[in-house]
């Protein structure tokens, strides 16, 4: 009943360029993402530039109480989550919805066009995007003028100095980034659904509307839970250039990451330990998001990362 | 089959996000330009050294191409880059030997530019890093001075003993030297380079050249002439009042109430004199305080206050000043005039009377005022240094010296003889209204000037005894220069220059000014650090806020809470601390 195979030399040899092929990647892998996890020792101690790693002072859990006593922490908590949540629902659902769409357009030519066009986007690094969003928002931009002349609001609203606006802006901001781009993945899966099932959906009377019910979207949902998975670990990466960017003074408490929180800290103020810490926090609850999507995913029988 | 397609899936997924990755990390604008600074850091271990390099005799030799040594600088604030070939620093480099590449700070802050250098591990040659100096000396960046100073007779000769000796660190080593307001023999003084409300001088002309000495008469005379000249000229409206919120830049809405109170600019804290000792007094929640941001929010409430000043950045801020529209704003001088007073020029709007003239405003009517600060101030927590990455450090302070020499110092200030200035029978140099346009334009001051503005200068008077050592000191030039409005603002006030225009009385001022030399080096190290950056975040979000209220009391004492938690009392005793330091040292 053994259905193990013996490792034997022989077979070690027969394979002996696969395994020192692995081999590379697996040592490129302990050297760039595990060797640096040593740095993590900086948030346990008061570390200096000038005594380096092996001679600052240890302080023990200092920076971790720091960090839960700052109410600005906590704030960027907050935020981070906010938006990440807001981005991932909005440019999940939209990336699916836009694929459905575009897959439903018959004419091939038009598909094309509306698909380059829509992931063009993607190419634009945030810095210009920022800046379109920052003129076409300004008191005298395109969407206040628009809303003054069709007579919704009487003087413009100034988009950047409400806190209000600012999580929505962000999620608009990655929508309209993203949507093209994201979908181009839910396109290939829907590709790769057999056309007879269409064919015979069709025959027995399945209207579009069914036929995107029934045939295209569960054949599609095992590409929907993998990324959702991934996403979902990815949610406290809301965001570093489009907040840092676009945030000011007054929508700070609402606009500030935990990247940015880092950047303060760790670079400007100089303090690695705390950024380091804040960083370590982030990368902590990032991995039980991912395992805790993955355990709900193995629970209810669907597709899953590991 | 399904899990062949899951792990292609997977792997497509992979690609998605690093080409992700790939895009965010470039669009971190200004590290690049930190990779570039170090990058020719680096190169500069090429050149070779020759020991008699600058020397500063009659008769010095020209340094040749292949002998000129090429050093990197970053400087932690926004500035213009020249053009490689630059005229005038083509000519310093022939006789110094030494080319300068400078790099300015954009769009990030100066502690986080600095703070990317510092985790780099990479510096410059030079650096001045703004208020990170601190920053800079904790992570053993940069070389001390004390070995080399003596062998350069200018450079040691920039400051006295006791001034070098207020540049000391910890471990008891000079390590920068701040390069600005440092007079060389008489004062030449006819700008008011410090902080104050300013008004466009065709607004006191429209007026009548009233008296104004308050905060209420100020606003009253931009609210009305606003309402009687709605537009400009050319139909853009105007912005009665603009205030800069950015960054460090902030100081534009944040310190007037020390200036109200009739106090000099300590900058973080008012020291108080009224009792046995000096102490210090926290002019955030002072009753003008109130009174002012009140009078803020009323004015903003009205329309009076530009609605987008929270937002502006610094470059907006300096586009809208130089549209002319803006009637008033508070300020430092150097902040905006020598950008703003450029386009002005440019543009003939000075010969509308769009100049900024400076009112010296206090919170009640009649009290002395000491906006402008007479003689000049030290600020010991900043100033140009040397790294450890410079390859040559002789050949780097053998450049400061040669900068303090009055033929490269004119080179730099002046520029070119004949070229763009002329000297008259008597030894003065002057400039033709042709030259003036030429130095105000921004492509010939890329292309041909070089001033090196971050390297040490001297203000006041030049070794001949007879010239300013910056063309905008010279007495003639400057009125020369003055557009008409002003000079019959000037007239109507009783006054010459802008220093008799404010007004501020002459006090001697403590060994302790100014306190923010203190707070500006201060690192999250002490309670006292950690409170003062809490502060200063809490305030960047406040002030905007508080102003644009649309209730005044409650959005204050929201304000007066958060400021509370970030325990101010933390900073004000280290600050006492250091007060009662440097008044003991007297």
């Amino acid at each position: 009943m053994n259905n193990k195979k013996k490792i034997t030399w022989k077979e070690v040899r027969r394979q002996k360029v696969l395994l020192i092929w692995s081999a590379i990647f697996v040592v490129y892998g302990i050297i760039f993402y595990y060797l640096p996890l040593g740095g993590w020792i900086m948030a346990f101690q008061n570390y200096k530039p000038r005594t380096g790693l092996l001679h600052s002072q240890f302080v023990g859990l200092d920076k971790f109480k720091f960090l839960f006593s700052d109410d600005t922490f906590i704030k960027v908590i907050r935020n981070t989550f906010a938006m990440g949540v807001l981005n991932l629902v909005f440019t999940f659902v939209m990336a699916i919805l836009f694929a459905i769409l575009l897959n439903e357009i018959r004419l091939n030519h038009t598909k094309k066009i509306v698909q380059t066009i829509s992931y063009l986007p993607h190419f634009l690094s945030w810095i210009i995007v920022t800046g379109i969003l920052h003129d076409a928002m300004s008191s005298n931009g395109i969407i206040n003028e628009l809303l003054v002349n069709l007579n919704i609001i009487d003087s413009p609203i100034n988009f950047f100095a409400d806190p209000k606006y600012f999580w929505w802006i962000v999620a608009f901001a990655n929508v309209w980034k993203e949507t093209g781009w994201n979908a181009i993945i839910y396109l290939a899966a829907i590709t790769s659904i057999d056309p007879s099932l269409y064919e015979s959906a069709a025959i027995d009377g399945a209207g579009r509307l069914a036929r995107i019910r029934y045939i295209t979207l569960p054949g599609i949902r095992s590409t929907i839970m993998v990324l959702l998975i991934m996403n979902i670990g990815n949610v406290l990466n809301a965001g570093f250039e489009v907040q840092y960017l676009l945030g000011n003074g007054l929508v700070k408490s609402v606009s500030d990451t935990i990247d940015i929180y880092v950047l303060t800290w760790g670079i400007s103020q100089n303090d690695y330990s705390l950024g380091t810490a804040a960083g370590m926090f982030k990368s902590a609850v990032s991995i039980a998001l991912i395992l805790i999507a993955n355990a709900i995913a193995k629970k209810t029988g669907e597709e899953r990362l590991f | 089959m399904k899990t062949k397609k899951v792990t292609s899936l997977v792997a497509l997924s992979a690609i998605t996000v690093s080409l992700l990755a790939g895009c965010g990390s470039g669009s971190a604008p200004a590290a690049d330009t930190d990779a570039a600074a170090a990058e020719s850091g680096a190169t500069t271990a090429a050149a070779e050294t020759g020991s008699t390099e600058g020397t500063t005799e009659e008769g010095k030799k020209e340094h040749s191409d292949d002998e000129i040594k090429d050093f990197s600088m970053f400087i932690a604030m926004p500035g213009s880059e020249i053009n490689d070939g630059n005229e005038v620093q083509e000519i310093i480099a022939k006789k110094t030997g030494v080319r300068v590449k400078e790099t300015w700070l954009t769009g990030q802050t100066d502690a986080e530019a600095v703070g990317t250098i510092i985790a780099s591990g990479e510096y410059p040659d030079y650096i001045n890093g703004g208020d990170a100096m601190k920053q800079l000396y904790d992570a053993g960046a940069l070389i001390s001075w004390d070995e080399y100073l003596d062998k350069y007779p200018k450079l040691k000769a920039y400051y006295t003993d006791a001034e070098w000796d207020s540049f000391r660190q910890d471990d008891g080593k000079i390590y920068w030297a701040n390069v600005f307001q440092n007079t060389h023999g008489e004062s030449k003084t006819t700008t008011h380079n410090d902080e104050a409300f300013w008004v466009q001088a065709r607004v006191l002309e429209w007026a009548g050249y009233p008296k104004i000495q308050t905060l209420d008469e100020y606003f009253k005379l931009l609210e009305d002439y606003a309402k009687a000249n709605p537009t400009m000229e050319d139909g853009t409206s105007v912005i009665p009042y603009t205030m800069l919120c950015e960054d460090w830049r902030y100081f534009c809405i944040e310190n007037a109430p020390q200036f109200l109170d009739g106090y000099p600019n300590d900058g973080s804290v008012i020291v108080n004199l009224d009792g046995d000792k000096p102490t210090v007094v926290d002019y955030n929640t002072t009753p003008t305080a109130v009174k002012y941001f009140k009078k803020l929010n009323e004015e903003y409430n009205k329309g009076i206050i530009d609605n987008e000043f929270g937002t502006q950045t610094y470059d907006e801020y300096i586009a809208k000043l130089s549209t002319g529209a803006v009637l008033g704003m508070c300020d430092q001088w150097w902040d905006f005039a020598f950008t703003v007073n450029d386009v002005f020029k440019q543009q003939g709007l000075d010969k509308l009377g769009c100049d900024y003239v400076p009112l010296g405003l206090t919170i009640e009517p009649g009290m002395p005022n000491q906006w402008h600060a007479y003689g000049d101030t030290l600020n010991n927590s900043s100033g140009v240094a040397i790294t450890t990455s410079c390859q040559d450090v002789d050949a780097a302070f053998q450049f400061l010296e040669d900068c303090l020499d009055q033929e490269i110092h004119d080179l730099r200030f002046w520029g070119v003889e004949g070229v763009d200035y002329e000297v008259d029978e008597n030894g003065l140099y002057y400039r033709t209204e042709d030259e003036r346009m030429k130095a105000t334009d921004t492509e010939y001051q890329a292309s041909h000037l070089c001033d090196y503005s971050y390297m040490p200068q001297w203000g006041g008077t030049s070794e001949d005894g007879k010239n300013a050592m910056m063309p905008t000191e010279q007495t003639s030039e400057f009125f020369a220069n003055l557009a008409d409005p002003l000079v019959k603002c000037f007239e109507a006030y009783n006054a010459t220059t802008y220093v008799d225009m404010i007004g501020s009385e002459e006090v001697e001022l403590g060994p302790w000014y100014p306190m923010y030399s203190f707070s500006n080096a201060m690192t999250t190290d002490t309670p006292g650090g950690v409170a003062w950056t809490k502060m200063g975040e809490t305030k960047h979000e406040w002030l905007p806020k508080v102003v644009m209220s649309k209730d005044f009391d409650s959005a204050w004492s929201d304000y007066m809470d958060a400021y509370s938690a970030c325990k101010p009392e933390d900073f004000l005793s280290e600050m006492q601390e250091e007060l009662d330091r440097r008044a003991a040292n007297q």
